[in-house]
């Protein structure tokens, strides 16, 4: 892969908004220049969820990316700061990032709509393509749930479990579509036509009794449910 | 009165008993033989009427509570009684001794009650009354007499009849206030007599009204009222039947006696009791404390083993120290009125002797039992807070750089200029570092569940049971969240449970239950799996019940009929 990809598409779309919390100053700056190496306008970067929801007030950014833990307890401030943007500025997309990856935590973001919703394993920064790939899918409205949420879920056993009857290509398509990835985002990644995959999606949807939800930032929610149940 | 602290010698009682009724004989001649105030059988009846019980009364107190100055006390104030028909004589001499000591007995009356049960006064203010009574009825007396209140004395001085009479009425009114004053006094300790203590009650009231109604004979007599004779006719019979009541007391005490002797039945029939209640059965005070002291604790416990500090004697409450060998062993806190009665106590903790070593070793091993507790409980809370400390120190430190050297390595990788061989091998590395965060946050969130303290159970349930090896159904429900430590506890029932399941079971499904009852939390795993209880009861459960029983909870593993195992936790919220 090359920088290219990395490097805005169109140079003369206006270039993606964010606001940063992180409390590492590591990981602070190691995003700012991740962000604005591919262009993207890093507004702020703070090391607290206060200041950050501060600026939302002042100036709401595209996308606010912020550590699940934050100053002073370490606890959920991360979380409430995400879910009090989700509610005031509905404009607003919200990547989560988190050391660990909790489905409660994930089903609580996405529990009022999974639009501009993105819960990821920081992790993930280290493969910068896919990382910008979320970030730039989650300020377009769509959504990012980690790849190991699907696969934890996809690991159990079940009794008639109608998960078997799905092909190994559907499976894949499954764990895209589950994690938040676009129909387009999965025919490139698994180098087929999107025709193909909108096939595979409706085929996936019978076999497992959901019913077809529209939107593809709906659907993340509805296989989820259905995979934890 | 020599001697109140050691018993009477019998012959002295006997000596006292013939005195009494020799002097009654004296009083019986001494009537018949008078002219002077045609004494009337009535009158002789009514002295007879206060000197027996009197007597009587003090010579079965003196015998019976030899410790007690009540009982000479009460003789003290019979014998006084014999002096007033002296005033029957024609003799001028006896006839004015007789007068002169016409009204002692009143303070010796008010002294009596007041020194109750103990024979002694209790504080100053007492004392001045007593003293005061003494000065009124003696002093004054003698100072009225002198100035010519009773002509026919040959004390009589001034012989001034209006300057007597107004020295009477004064002498009268004070000695009616005093008696008063020590009828209220006793009014108040009545009052903080408890209930329990009946007879001691009933001695009180009779004081009380013998005082009262003195007091009104002496106004009558200021005021020459016309039903003086019905007056003094009550006042004698309420003097009279004060110690009657004194002795029915005491009589309930010798019954109370078969009380001790039922402890000791009781005590021997199960010597594993706890002694508080049997003990203050017999000595009837529910108020009854046993406290045991406990060398190794260097303290004083309850029996339930309880740190309970000594108790300090009051105004109501007394303590007696038991002790083995000069050593303490135990303390009794108990109603002070019943430190008179001292056979009872005597008893009642003679037969508690034999008791007592089991119930300070019983006491101690509740102590000990405590002490256990919370010690383990405070290395489970230790264990929790090290574990949340290092969690954290994990988190905020080699986490971080982890992923911060993964980010590095990835800006790197993507570099255009970076020659492809480098780019394979930045790519190996990167595929290390991320190996190395999952190992490292398996480890970490092992350690301590980070989620909850930050989001509570119900969202650390839900990753907890997306995990499981078969689907699970959950359900929470909790209005608030419980301690931290009992969150914790909890999760790591769900979690073990689950991990059984994954592994022995055969289960497809489970379901896991959490729900607040009150002040405790119940958790429950059961799947319909096939294992039998104990193959599932592994290391993993047994350090669990340690955890849940270290919160004072309770952990138990049990098949499901049809098939299953269910876990069952409950834990107290506090």
């Amino acid at each position: 892969m090359s920088m290219s990809r990395v490097l805005p598409s169109s140079p003369s779309a206006p270039p993606i908004r964010v606001a940063i919390a992180e409390d590492s100053v590591l990981l602070r700056e190691g995003l700012r220049r991740i962000l604005t190496g591919a262009g993207l306008d890093v507004l702020a970067a703070y090391d607290n969820a206060d200041d950050l929801l501060a600026r939302c007030r002042a100036e709401t950014p595209d996308l606010v990316l912020l550590d699940i833990r934050l100053p002073p307890t370490h606890t959920d401030e991360g979380m409430r700061a995400a879910l009090q943007i989700r509610r005031e500025y509905p404009t607003v997309a919200v990547l989560v990032l988190s050391q660990y990856v909790e489905l409660g935590l994930a089903l609580k973001l996405l529990s009022e709509s999974a639009e501009g919703v993105g819960y990821l394993l920081k992790d993930r920064i280290g493969d910068v393509t896919e990382f910008l790939e979320a970030v730039r899918r989650v300020a377009a409205g769509g959504s990012a749930i980690d790849p190991q949420i699907v696969s934890t879920l996809l690991r159990r056993r079940r009794r008639d479990d109608p998960m078997q009857r799905l092909t190994p290509r559907e499976r894949e398509v499954l764990e895209l579509m589950a994690s938040g990835t676009s129909n387009a985002g999965i025919a490139g990644r698994l180098v087929i036509t999107q025709r193909a995959v909108e096939k595979y999606v409706s085929s996936v949807f019978d076999k497992l009794g959901i019913p077809s939800t529209g939107t593809e930032s709906r659907r993340v929610l509805a296989v989820l449910l259905y995979l934890r149940s | 009165m020599a001697s109140h602290d050691q018993a009477p010698r019998s012959w002295m009682l006997w000596a006292i008993a013939v005195a009494g009724i020799g002097v009654l004989t004296g009083v019986l001649i001494l009537s018949l033989a008078s002219a002077r105030l045609e004494p009337s059988v009535l009158r002789v009846f009514l002295i007879g009427w206060i000197v027996i019980p009197y007597v009587v009364g003090g010579l079965v107190a003196w015998w019976r509570r030899p410790a007690s100055r009540l009982g000479p006390l009460m003789l003290l104030t019979g014998f006084s009684m014999v002096l007033v028909p002296l005033q029957w004589s024609s003799q001028p001499l006896l006839y004015s001794i007789g007068h002169l000591f016409d009204m002692v007995p009143a303070a010796l009356f008010l002294h009596t009650f007041l020194a109750f049960p103990s024979g002694r006064l209790t504080g100053r203010w007492e004392r001045v009354l007593v003293g005061s009574a003494y000065a009124i009825t003696l002093g004054l007396h003698v100072v009225k007499v002198m100035l010519g209140a009773n002509p026919n004395s040959v004390f009589s001085v001034l012989d001034n009849v209006t300057v007597g009479t107004v020295a009477e009425g004064v002498q009268l009114s004070l000695i009616a206030v005093c008696l008063l004053l020590g009828a209220a006094r006793l009014y108040r300790r009545r009052s903080g007599l408890g209930r329990h203590r009946r007879p001691a009650a009933l001695v009180v009231d009779a004081f009380g009204l013998a005082l009262v109604m003195l007091a009104l004979l002496y106004v009558s007599g200021i005021f020459a009222w016309p039903f003086i004779e019905i007056i003094r006719l009550i006042t004698f019979a309420a003097l009279g039947l004060a110690p009657i009541a004194f002795l029915f007391a005491l009589l309930d005490l010798r019954l109370a006696r078969g009380d001790a002797a039922g402890l000791l039945v009781e005590l021997r029939a199960d010597p594993t009791a706890d002694l508080q209640a049997p003990l203050a059965r017999a000595l009837r005070d529910p108020s009854l404390r046993l406290s045991y002291w406990l060398p190794d604790f260097a303290g004083w416990v309850d029996q339930t083993g309880a740190p309970a500090p000594f108790p300090a004697p009051d105004e109501h409450r007394a303590v007696r120290l038991l002790d083995r060998d000069g050593e303490p062993m135990a303390a009794l806190t108990f109603d002070r009125s019943l430190e008179d009665e001292h056979e009872l106590l005597a008893a009642v903790l003679a037969a508690a002797a034999i008791a007592l070593e089991n119930g300070r070793l019983r006491a101690e091993l509740r102590a000990r039992l405590t002490e256990l507790q919370s010690s383990r409980v405070r290395v489970v809370e230790a264990g929790r807070q090290e574990r949340q400390r290092l969690e954290r120190d994990l988190h905020d430190g080699a986490q971080v750089r982890l992923v911060a050297l993964s980010m590095e390595l990835g800006l790197m990788g993507e570099d255009p200029a970076t020659d492809p061989d480098l780019k394979a091998r930045l790519l190996n590395a990167k595929e290390e570092v991320w190996a190395s965060l999952t190992e490292l946050r398996d480890v970490a969130h092992g350690i301590y569940p980070a989620v909850l303290s930050g989001h509570g159970l119900e969202v650390a349930l839900e990753s907890l049971v997306a995990r499981a090896a078969v689907p699970v159904m959950l359900s929470v429900d909790l209005d608030e969240r419980p301690p931290e430590a009992v969150e914790v506890a909890a999760y790591y029932v769900v979690s073990e449970a689950l991990a059984n399941i994954g592994k022995h079971s055969m289960a497809t499904s489970a379901q896991v239950g959490v729900r607040r009852h009150g002040p405790r939390l119940w958790v429950q795993v059961s799947d319909n799996g096939a294992g039998r209880a104990e193959l599932r009861n592994g290391s993993g459960l047994r350090g669990l019940t340690d955890r849940v029983e270290a919160l004072g909870g309770h952990l138990e593993v049990r098949e499901v009929d049809g098939g299953g195992v269910c876990v069952q936790a409950e834990l107290p919220c506090r």
